[in-house]
Formats: structure tokens, C-alpha cells, sequence
């Protein structure tokens, strides 16, 4: 007995909190299915993770109060598709303005990476995103055309009502650092595909102090009654549902080309008797 | 000026060159050189001015008295302490100190100097006499280790590798002989690396016959070198997809081989529900070799977006197909209410549609496959064997204009189930899909 309890505190040599044992084990569980032995030997560089960001514009009209050059206010942004905080894996945001515009290069230095401007007119605006040095030094450019004007140009103008362009999109790191991974294994605004049961990471260090995570998400965000809402579910949906109706009949037409086929064997031994 | 007139050429443009080729050159003449100097030149002034154009007019300093005097001179790299004179420089009344000044650059070997005991200790060798030895020495000294010239005086007649290695390894077995201690001499290039006779010889040998190859030899190696690049390319390559197979066993499902490497089961999504359907009808080699490649090079790049890996990929997937051919399948995908750029761009979102575009692609290929099967069924039936079946492309086109039963893309829910057609042909096949005639504008989209 003495002997058991002793092995078990053996294997547990990790001083890690609970929270993170727990989730070890989880994955445990789901991987005893599926233990590829193959998946042991992989290394670090298989792990890709994502972080699923919405950028867009929300612009209003200023009605009475607009002028022939500061016709709509707006503000152009990039957040977390969830509202978390992408502070953790963004480290500034640099928005690329139109050249009428004074200091057109506007860098925004800290979660929630937006930028609010007056004007009149549409143009493309390039966002460029550099990230903590740990992640990545290589900077990724987005690119989002500023909508001011609704589709519908014959309705009435609200300057109550904004019009809102959201745009949903993943960033991709293949090859993360381990060190990265550690700092964000658990953050709500990346995604970390499961880890091979052969491969731990260090325990996390705790976040630093809720209020300043707070800040940085987008949840209470002013705009955020406008924000759209991006479903994977949905499209997922509508991807099988559409695979299925193809597959369906790809199946009817294999068969109806097997029988031809067969026919034309039939026909074949017809003429050449 | 009548030639032109005669031609219709417009008169101004010969004046117009004529204006401006002198403007450009009195543009560029620079100042403090003449221009027919600068000429010289070619017209164009060099990248960097070799001398400074400023420099050529300046005059000496006027607080300077400069005169010309004949003066002896030694040579401190002489040894024979001869006397010569020439003309010095002289500034102020004072003459210029300090060596003669083309002495520095009378540089010579150190070579490896030995006493007769050292010999005795150290260097005796069978191949080699203490008196050639000391003959390659003297040598060695009077022409600054240059061996092909000491080859050529040598009085027996050795190779230049064998005088090489000779002395080398005298030098070598000295300064191990005389080094303190072995650790010190360690890093000497002579310690570390010495003189290899036969990689030398082999190495000069395989030089000249390279140099001496004729063209033809030159072309054939080429060819080979070549080839063998192709090889080793394909086979990394091959290498590359069967690494992105390996994890997919049997289920060439949904997923794409990017996927593969995570964990199939794992996917708590819809997909996972519908039904694995071996979809590749298009060969499947080619579409994991190319996907294979995208993603080595997604990989490579630290940082990307999703939608930019989806277009990547679609277009891949595509580079086999015509214009035509991507159109329908955008088609497809329109009639199907599926967003041709996925409107949530998440992994598992872009496999799907990755997969489902496949799909599409294969069911048009299939599609274009039946029909060709049924015009060869024409063929039979009409009589005409002197067709060669197989060859479906040498039917003309009008022998299937009367056959309407080009399967309709009219995906529209509950529509797909069986429907009793009205067709022309005979009905041979039990289940027949929507007739063109109902929706004259698809036809079009179905045309080959």
C-alpha cells in the first residue's frame, strides 16, 4: 500500500495548479483513442495555432451636424472574433490612412486596436499587425475597404443606425515557439490545437491581474452593440449540408456510368461475334 | 526632305531630335574638365570619380617653397649597401625623412630553417636524401616557396607534389619538434590540415580533365547533372506527400492533409457526420503532391491568414482545370448556397470548403465522362463501327444535340428525388436527373 501511494506521487512530479493538471488529463482521455504512435515522435512544429480576429469599420452619419468634408464619423478596428483580448498576441496595430489625411500612419500601441477618424470619403485602409517578439517578428498586413455609404443609396440616411463591414479571418502560426505556447495555452482568444500525449508543456504563468486583461478585450466595447456575429457552426452547417447533395450524386452517376459501361460490354460481344 | 514628303512621314520629328540631342550633351558637360576630355569618357560620368574634378585645377598651397634636389639614397632592402641618388621633394628647405619608400614591400617567406642534428632527429626519411633535402631548401628560400619554379630547377626530377609534400612535412614534424607543448600548435593550419600528396594529385589530375573535355562531353555531363537534379527533386517531393499521407489510413475523407496531422476524430463539427465518401475521382497523387507543396510553403512563412491558405489552395486544386471548367464550379457552388469565399474563414471551415470544391470538380469530370460513355453507346447502336471505340472525342457534337439528359446542376433540396423524365432516347437508364428543357439557361452552363 505504502508502495502504491509512493509511486503515485512519483508520477505526479509536475507542481502544477490544478486547473492545468486537470486539463493534462482531460486530454489524456481523448487521446487513448486515437494514440497514434506516429504522433509521439512530432515535434513543437506541428502545432499550428490561430487566432480568429474581425476587422471592419463602423461609420455614422452625422446628420445635421455634417459638414461637406466631415460628413461621417467612424472608426476602423481589429478585434478578437470573440471579444477576447488579442493584446496577448498583437503588440501594436498600424493603420495605413489616406494621404489626405494628417499623419496618415496611425500606430495604436495597445489593445482595443481601433482608430476613430471624421470624414467624407471611402478608401482602402492597410492594417498592419506586429506581434510580441516571441511569436513572431514578421508583421501580417491586412487590407479593409472603409464603408461609409450603406448599400441601399436611395434610403434615408440614419445617423442613429451605423453601417457596419466585418470581415472574419484567421491568423495562422505554424511553428510557434515553446515559449509562447506556454504563455498562452489557456488565453480565451487563441486557439491551441490538443498537444500529443508524449508532449507537456511547462505550467503556465498566471495571467497577470484581471483588470488588465479586462481592458483589453472587446466585450464592453462601446460599438459592441454593433459587432456582427460570425458563426462557424452555421457555415459548417451548410458545407455538409451541400457536400452531402453532391456526394449523393456523384453516387447516382458512378452507377449510371457502371452500367453503361456494362452495356457496352454487352454491345461489344454483340458485334464482335 | 521631298523623300519624306513623298513617304508621308511627319516632318517635325527629325527637327525635334535634332533640338534636343545637343541640349542633352551641353546639359551634362561637367565643370573643371574640358569637354573634350570629358568626351574621352564617353559621355557618362563614372559611378565614382576616380579624381575629383576640383582636384585637377587646385594649385599647391602658396605657404609652401618647393624645390627639387638630387640626393643619394640607400635601400635598407638591399644588402650590398649600394648608393644611388635621385630627385627628392624638398618642402621648406627640410628633405623628406625615413626609408626609401618602395622598401616595405620587399616581403619574403620565412622558411623552416634546420641544423644537421634537428635532421638527424627528426626529418631523415627513405624516399628522400639530406642532401636533396637541402637542395629543396635553398630553393625554397631563393623562390619564395614557388614550387612550379622550383620544380622546373630541381636538379633530379621530382613532381611538384612530391616537393610540396617534402617540404611540408619538414616544416610540420619542425614545428611539432619545437612547440612547447602539443596544445600549443594545435590550431596551425600545417598541424591541422597538413599536405595530402595523393588527394592533390588526384585533385590536379581530375582538373585537367575537366579542362580538357570536349563540348560534347561538356553537353553530356550537363544532361546528366541535370537529370539527376530532377530526381532528387521528385523525390523529395514524393517524400513530402507520403509524409502528409502517412497519418490518413484509409479515410480519404474530408479531411485535407494539412488536417491529417491533427487528430481526425477529434472534431466536435457537423462534418464529422456526413458520410466519408471516397471523393477523389481526380487523381488523387497529384492533388496531395501539390497540396503537399502549399503547405511546405505556408509553413515556411511564419505568419498567415487563413483566407490567404484557402486561395492558395483553391487555386492549386484548380491549376489542372480550365477557365471553363472553375467557372461551373463556382456555379455549382452559387446553386448550392454555398458563399465562394467563405463568410467564417475558420480551419475547419476552409478544409470543408476546400473539399467540397474537390467534390464538385470531380462530379463534373464524372459528368463529362457519362456523356462521352453515352455518345459511344450512340456509336454502337447507330452502326457505325468503324469507330474505334474509346475515342469519343471524334464524335461530332450534333450527334448529341437530341440527347438532352446532361444532368442538371438544380440542386434544389427535395428536387433530387426521382422523377419519371420525358426523354428522347430510349429510357435505358432507370434514374434520370432534371431535363434540360425545363431550364433552357442551364443547358449553356452544362455545354462541354
Amino acid at each position: 500500500m505504502i508502495n502504491s501511494s509512493s509511486s503515485k506521487q512519483v508520477g505526479q512530479d509536475q507542481p502544477a495548479t490544478s486547473e492545468p493538471k486537470s486539463q493534462r488529463t482531460k486530454i489524456k482521455m481523448v487521446k487513448s483513442e486515437d494514440s497514434d504512435k506516429r504522433m509521439l515522435n512530432k515535434k513543437l512544429k506541428d502545432v499550428e495555432i490561430s487566432i480568429p480576429i474581425v476587422y471592419g469599420n463602423v461609420s455614422f452619419w452625422l446628420g445635421k451636424k455634417a459638414s461637406e468634408y466631415q460628413s461621417h464619423k467612424w472608426t476602423v478596428y481589429v478585434r478578437g472574433a470573440t471579444n477576447e483580448d488579442i493584446g496577448v498576441v498583437i503588440k501594436r496595430a498600424v493603420f495605413q490612412l489616406h494621404s489626405s489625411f494628417k499623419n496618415p500612419t496611425r500606430v495604436v500601441e495597445s489593445p482595443p486596436f481601433e482608430l476613430s477618424e471624421a470624414g467624407w470619403g471611402e478608401f482602402e485602409i492597410a492594417i498592419t499587425l506586429y506581434f510580441h517578439s516571441d511569436l513572431c517578428d514578421k508583421p501580417l498586413t491586412l487590407y479593409h475597404h472603409l464603408k461609409l455609404y450603406p448599400e441601399d443609396e436611395s434610403g434615408p440616411m440614419s445617423s442613429k443606425k451605423p453601417v457596419v463591414v466585418e470581415c472574419f479571418d484567421e491568423i495562422a502560426f505554424p511553428e510557434p515557439s515553446e515559449g509562447f505556447l506556454v504563455r498562452v495555452q489557456n488565453h480565451p482568444a487563441v486557439n491551441v490545437p490538443r498537444l500529443h500525449t508524449g508532449f507537456t508543456l511547462p505550467p503556465p504563468v498566471p495571467f497577470e491581474d484581471a483588470n488588465r486583461k479586462k481592458r483589453g478585450d472587446t466585450k464592453d466595447h462601446p460599438l459592441s452593440q454593433w459587432f456582427m456575429n460570425f458563426s462557424e457552426a452555421d457555415e459548417l452547417l451548410q458545407l455538409a449540408a451541400a457536400r452531402q447533395q453532391v456526394q449523393a450524386h456523384l453516387a447516382k452517376l458512378r452507377r449510371q456510368i457502371s452500367m453503361i459501361d456494362g452495356q457496352h460490354q454487352q454491345l461489344k460481344t454483340i458485334s464482335d461475334s | 526632305m521631298d523623300a519624306k514628303d513623298i513617304l508621308g512621314l511627319p516632318k517635325n520629328s527629325v527637327t525635334q531630335e535634332k533640338k534636343s540631342r545637343p541640349q542633352k550633351d551641353s546639359q551634362r558637360k561637367p565643370d573643371g574638365i574640358s569637354r573634350e576630355v570629358y568626351a574621352l569618357t564617353g559621355g557618362l560620368a563614372p559611378l565614382i570619380p576616380a579624381i575629383e574634378a576640383s582636384q585637377l585645377k587646385k594649385r599647391p598651397p602658396s605657404d609652401e617653397k618647393i624645390t627639387w634636389q638630387w640626393l643619394p639614397f640607400t635601400n635598407s632592402a638591399r644588402k650590398d649597401n649600394l648608393h644611388l641618388y635621385h630627385w627628392v621633394r624638398i618642402v621648406n628647405g627640410v628633405p623628406p625623412t625615413g626609408d626609401y619608400s618602395f622598401a616595405k614591400y620587399n616581403k619574403s617567406v620565412d622558411i623552416v630553417k634546420y641544423t644537421d642534428e634537428e635532421y638527424e632527429k627528426y626529418l631523415t626519411d627513405p624516399m628522400w636524401t639530406k642532401e636533396e633535402t637541402d637542395q629543396l631548401f635553398e630553393l625554397c628560400q631563393s623562390f619564395d616557396l614557388r614550387f612550379i619554379v622550383i620544380a622546373d630547377r630541381f636538379p633530379s626530377s621530382r613532381t611538384v607534389e612530391e616537393l610540396k609534400d617534402r617540404y611540408y612535412s619538414v616544416a610540420r614534424a619542425m614545428l611539432i619538434a619545437r612547440a612547447p607543448s602539443p596544445g600549443d600548435i594545435s590550431g596551425h593550419p600545417l598541424v591541422k590540415e597538413p599536405y595530402n600528396v595523393s588527394q592533390e594529385t588526384e585533385r590536379k589530375r581530375a582538373l585537367s580533365m575537366v579542362l580538357s573535355q570536349t563540348k560534347q562531353q561538356e553537353r553530356k555531363d550537363a544532361e546528366v547533372l541535370a537529370e539527376a537534379k530532377r530526381i532528387t527533386e521528385s523525390r523529395m517531393v514524393a517524400r513530402g506527400a507520403e509524409e502528409s499521407e502517412l497519418p490518413v489510413p484509409s479515410n480519404a475523407g474530408p479531411e485535407s492533409a494539412e488536417r491529417a496531422a491533427a487528430i481526425p476524430a477529434d472534431t466536435v463539427s457537423p462534418s464529422s457526420n456526413v458520410q466519408q465518401h471516397p471523393s477523389a475521382a481526380v487523381a488523387p497523387s497529384t492533388i496531395t503532391v501539390d497540396n503537399a507543396s502549399i503547405l511546405a510553403s505556408l509553413r515556411m512563412l511564419r505568419v498567415y491568414l487563413r483566407t490567404y491558405a484557402l486561395d492558395q489552395m483553391v487555386q492549386a486544386a484548380s491549376s489542372s482545370a480550365g477557365l471553363r471548367t472553375i467557372k461551373r464550379v463556382e456555379q455549382t457552388l452559387q446553386e448550392l448556397g454555398v458563399n465562394l469565399k467563405p463568410r467564417v474563414p475558420t480551419k475547419a471551415v476552409c478544409a470543408e470548403h476546400l473539399e467540397l470544391r474537390r467534390e464538385i470538380l470531380t462530379l463534373l469530370n464524372l459528368q463529362k465522362q457519362l456523356q462521352y460513355k453515352e455518345a459511344e453507346g450512340s456509336s454502337y447502336r447507330d452502326g457505325s463501327y468503324a469507330d474505334t471505340p474509346g475515342t469519343p472525342k471524334h464524335l461530332s457534337h450534333g450527334g448529341d444535340q437530341d440527347r438532352t439528359f446532361v444532368p442538371d446542376m438544380s440542386f434544389a433540396g427535395e428536387r433530387m428525388g426521382k422523377r419519371d423524365q420525358k426523354r428522347k432516347a430510349p429510357g435505358r437508364l432507370s434514374e434520370a436527373p432534371l431535363p434540360a428543357h425545363k431550364r433552357p439557361r442551364k443547358s449553356k452552363a452544362a455545354d462541354l
